[in-house]
């Protein structure tokens, strides 16, 4: 009897240490500064770092402040540009090299190429191409007799641009997942259709895609928080006195500017917590949905 | 022996002091005088941090918040007395009285008074700078059109813009940057306007003089076709437009002459003169400060420091280098002919009819608050008069939050 | 009929190769441009009809961004933080998800929950906080900010226990009979078996560490300190549009990455697959 306690004394004993470490650091550098920002939503900022109580100055100061919600349709305008197309090329790559030709291994390395290139440098590399007046793009489409916008600097094609880098440096990434995901799928189910006579289209559209849906549930979540969190494309390719700021400006990139160049972190606080608030929800509607479209075997 | 050996080494333990400034064009000479400090004094290590121009007042504010400053660092006049009122900066005349090597009288008055706030002196001056009327002589010598001089007026220079803008072959006559010390501000005042007044109560920035100093931009962009866009301005900045040939003029200051000389394709090509004289000759005059951190934690050797970058040997090594004017004003010569090729004298020329860089606690900020509203007039989406009203309200609503 | 369908056949092969290889010169293009660009004079890279072969290897471009930049010190910041952050959160996130995953104990679906609940969370939401805690104790511009915050792991942690949760129960059972005690068992026969789990989680972390901007720019002042990420945002900062000198200075900033991926392509692939599928 004694030794059962002491046994489940002994079990308790390594349970807590070896979470204490994991748990000691998500209770201080997360779950705290959660907290904190609750509070600091409410605290009104001078200089150098000195705040007092502000009350819901920062919450009233939100509701009018026009270039915060220009910046959430921004984040919207880009995340609905870009995940939708960034998963489907994804899932149309990966099914392609998922049929059994040579030299895959090698178009997977350099599909994956810009996904192990750091952002800011993905982002610096297109600033060049994009360039209006010596960008390679441009010279491209003026050698055909096109002449091509000012991809950073118009306000109608700026949006554009940042959402085509973030197809092009997502889709290998995507790819990685998709591929295992339809590695994942038996044969059985193709076999059979092959019996049937089903061409390959049709064997895509209905077995395939439908049998894929618990893994594009997956990167469509993950993809939708990573979209709405833009920050590095905007910060290294467009910049705070670029003339196209205001109309691509994405949430975090203006919280970004609240708290670390204007120094107001109370109404930055703010600004992060409904950036929450939003992504919660937004999370909490693909589940809820997810009973209609994904397909669990 | 052994015993004391290493005692002695150990109070000899090497202070490393960390110098953070902007311009890495300046950071030869830097070091150059770094060096010879060293040299000087053994046990003291200078570390020379480089934080490029478009991050380095964020950076500083970042690193004051967390009382994290480096030991000495370059301030700027608009930025000084937000950093002076809110005890960031060591306050310099104890020392100061008992230095041998600098004295306060050394350096012009008016660059040492900026840099003293409620009668204590925070800030040793370093060098001042004006702007200067650069041009590419070849781009002129092909146009026929001769070289920029005294006599130049704004309209000169219109008419050499448009003479020189060849928009199939994409080169303009000028680069219009929208800036304030190298360009709006010496417009402003030379049409006889002000950004603000003297005791910093009010904006001018609206009124009607003010305005025609923009509208000599502006109009260089949208009415002349003389200047490349704004979208242009932004996808190239205006000086690597100046160093590839793309524009023919280009108003920036003294500090670049270094930068010129040390560039293959301007070195030989581009010259510089006075600016133009619109209503009236004006220029924008400014200087640079070392100042200490409060938060040091070496304060005898930061002064050491401090004092030897103020001295005549620092300020010879900045001058014969070309690297920038001295704030010593018997060794401007020495800066003037230091790069023979460029007509440096222009710059000391202008010392006559010079304006101040417009100053406040909070000069930082609302000059930021300017610019983002020029922004849209410069690109042309809203007319100069609305942009300046927008202006004129959130820099007077800055101004009076100073006063309170 | 057999003929008609392997023709069939190798006309699908072609047009899928064809897909791919345009895909993939996409994908690699502004690699090649990015060389290219790298050892272009800044004359060059404004001429109006474009250069796109550059008339000489310009390695001063290269020397010149090595120069003005503590590059060596960006390689050297990057490179330790994110060795730290690798085997901190492997062992850390390994530790704990053994525990959840194997050894009943008050209050464990709790904490578990609790670590959890943080991946719901946007960064943003506790970043500012973070920063106020580095000014606090003192970690401000250095490489300790960047590493202790990031150790603690939600994701990781619930990486892992997903991993033990699908072992076999009975080396547990073996492993007490032969009087071990839980962190025993963990080190000697679990931990062992999750390889490929701890693998793909040191990838993981390794390339998100890697990119990571905003946190070094906001914890790091002194260009001593900061990691390639930030390095490069300076470098921007400093060049602006002097592209040559931009793209030798990325080029420097992602070669060793890139070369690390070649060398160990199919560890990060699958690492990533597995991140994907088993998350």
């Amino acid at each position: 009897m004694s030794g059962i306690n002491k046994k489940k004394l002994q079990d308790w004993f390594w349970a807590y240490l070896m979470i204490l470490p994991t748990l000691a650091g998500t209770l201080i550098f997360s779950i705290w500064p959660l907290i904190q920002s609750f509070y600091l939503a409410f605290t009104k900022w001078g200089a150098f770092g000195s705040y007092e109580w502000g009350g819901t100055v920062n919450f009233e100061r939100m509701l009018g402040d026009t270039v915060l919600w220009q910046s959430l349709r921004n984040t919207i305008v880009y995340t609905v540009g870009s995940v939708p197309a960034g998963i489907a090329l994804s899932i149309v790559v990966a099914a392609l090299l998922n049929t059994k030709i040579r030299g895959m291994s090698t178009y997977r390395t350099l599909y994956f190429l810009p996904v192990v290139t750091m952002p800011v440098a993905v982002a610096m590399v297109w600033r060049w191409l994009y360039n209006a007046d010596f960008g390679l793009l441009n010279h491209m489409l003026r050698s055909v007799g096109i002449e091509g916008p000012r991809w950073l600097t118009d306000p109608k094609y700026a949006m554009l641009s940042l959402i085509i880098v973030s197809v092009w440096s997502s889709i290998g990434y995507n790819m990685v997942i998709f591929l295992s995901g339809l590695q994942g799928i038996s044969k059985q189910y193709y076999e059979a259709a092959d019996i049937d006579g089903a061409s390959a289209f049709v064997q895509f559209f209905r077995i395939t895609l439908p049998l894929l849906t618990p893994t594009i549930f997956f990167v469509t979540v993950t993809s939708l928080i990573s979209a709405f969190q833009v920050f590095e494309l905007i910060f290294t390719m467009i910049g705070i006195n670029s003339p196209v700021i205001r109309h691509t400006q994405s949430i975090v990139f203006y919280f970004y500017r609240q708290a670390f160049v204007n120094m107001d972190k109370g109404y930055a606080s703010a600004i992060a917590l409904l950036l929450f608030a939003i992504i919660m929800a937004v999370t909490i509607v693909q589940f809820r949905l997810q009973r209609r479209w994904v397909h669990y075997e | 022996m052994i015993a004391a050996l290493a005692l002695s080494a150990a109070a000899q333990a090497d202070v490393t002091l960390s110098y953070r400034f902007w311009d890495l064009n300046q950071a030869p000479a830097i070091e150059e005088i770094a060096r010879a400090f060293e040299a000087k004094n053994p046990g003291i290590k200078v570390e020379i941090e480089v934080i490029p121009w478009a991050q380095y007042w964020t950076n500083l504010e970042t690193a004051a918040t967390g009382r994290n400053l480096p030991d000495i660092f370059w301030i700027n006049a608009p930025n000084f007395e937000l950093y002076a009122s809110n005890g960031m900066l060591l306050p310099l005349d104890d020392r100061l009285a008992k230095s041998s090597l600098i004295s306060i009288e050394d350096y012009p008055e008016a660059l040492a008074a900026i840099y003293n706030y409620r009668g204590k002196q925070y800030g040793i001056p370093k060098d001042f700078d004006t702007i200067g009327l650069w041009y590419n002589k070849e781009l002129f010598d092909a146009a026929g059109i001769a070289y920029p001089d005294e006599a130049w007026t704004w309209d000169d220079l219109i008419k050499a813009a448009v003479a020189l803008t060849d928009e199939a072959n994409q080169v303009w006559g000028i680069a219009a940057e929208l800036n304030l010390q190298s360009g709006f501000g010496n417009t402003v005042h030379q049409a006889g306007g002000y950004i603000i007044n003297e005791d910093r109560t009010k904006t001018g920035i609206a009124e009607p003089e003010a305005i025609e100093g923009l509208k000599f931009w502006t109009g260089l962009i949208h009415v002349h076709k003389a200047s490349p866009s704004m979208a242009q301005m932004t996808d190239t900045e205006p000086v690597s437009l100046f160093e590839s040939g793309r524009v023919a003029m280009y108003f920036t200051g003294s500090w670049n002459a270094i930068r010129f000389a040390n560039n293959e394709y301007t070195k030989d090509r581009v010259d510089v003169a006075v600016l133009p004289k619109g209503k009236e000759r004006a220029v924008m005059i400014h200087g640079l400060a070392n100042v200490i951190a409060a938060n040091t934690k070496y304060p005898e050797e930061a002064w050491k420091f401090v004092e030897f970058l103020g001295s005549k040997e620092a300020m010879e090594i900045q001058a014969k280098t070309g690297t920038v004017i001295p704030a010593y004003m018997e060794m401007t010569d020495l800066w003037v002919n230091s790069i023979p090729q460029f007509n440096l004298r222009a710059f000391m020329d202008q010392l006559d009819y010079a304006v101040p860089y417009p100053a406040s606690v909070r000069a930082g900020h609302w000059q930021q608050l300017l610019v983002d509203c020029l922004i849209p007039a410069w690109a042309g989406e809203v007319s100069i008069e609305e942009a300046a009203q927008e202006a004129q309200r959130q820099i007077q609503e800055v101004l009076d939050s100073e006063r309170r | 009929m057999s003929k008609h369908g392997s023709r069939q056949r190798i006309n699908g092969k072609l047009v899928v190769h064809v897909i791919l290889i345009l895909g993939a010169l996409l994908m690699v293009g502004p690699f090649v441009w990015m060389v290219l660009t790298s050892f272009m004079s800044l004359g060059e890279s404004t001429r109006v009809p474009p250069v796109i072969i550059p008339s000489q290897l310009r390695w001063q471009n290269y020397q010149r961004v090595f120069t003005s930049f503590p590059f060596l010190r960006f390689y050297w910041n990057t490179f330790s933080t994110t060795v730290a952050k690798v085997v901190g959160q492997v062992l850390l996130c390994s530790m704990a998800g053994y525990a959840f995953a194997r050894i009943r104990f008050p209050g464990r679906d709790f904490l578990f929950l609790l670590i959890l609940s943080v991946l719901m969370v946007p960064s943003q939401a506790y970043i500012i906080p973070r920063y106020l805690l580095m000014v606090k104790f003192g970690w401000l511009n250095t490489l300790t900010a960047l590493i202790v915050p990031n150790l603690a792991s939600s994701f990781g942690t619930f990486l892992l226990r997903q991993f033990y949760l699908s072992l076999p129960v009975e080396l547990e059972e073996a492993a007490t009979l032969d009087g071990c005690n839980h962190f025993q068992i963990w080190y000697k026969v679990y931990a062992p078996l999750a390889k490929s789990g701890m693998i793909a989680l040191a990838i993981f972390v390794a390339l998100w560490s890697w990119n990571d901007l905003m946190w070094p720019l906001i914890v790091n002042s002194s260009p001593l300190k900061m990691p390639l990420s930030a390095g490069l945002a300076s470098l921007q900062g400093q060049y602006g549009t002097d592209f040559p000198l931009l793209m030798a200075g990325s080029l420097m900033a992602v070669a060793p990455m890139i070369i690390l991926f070649m060398v160990l392509q199919n560890q990060f692939v699958e690492g990533i697959a597995l991140t994907g599928t088993k998350g």
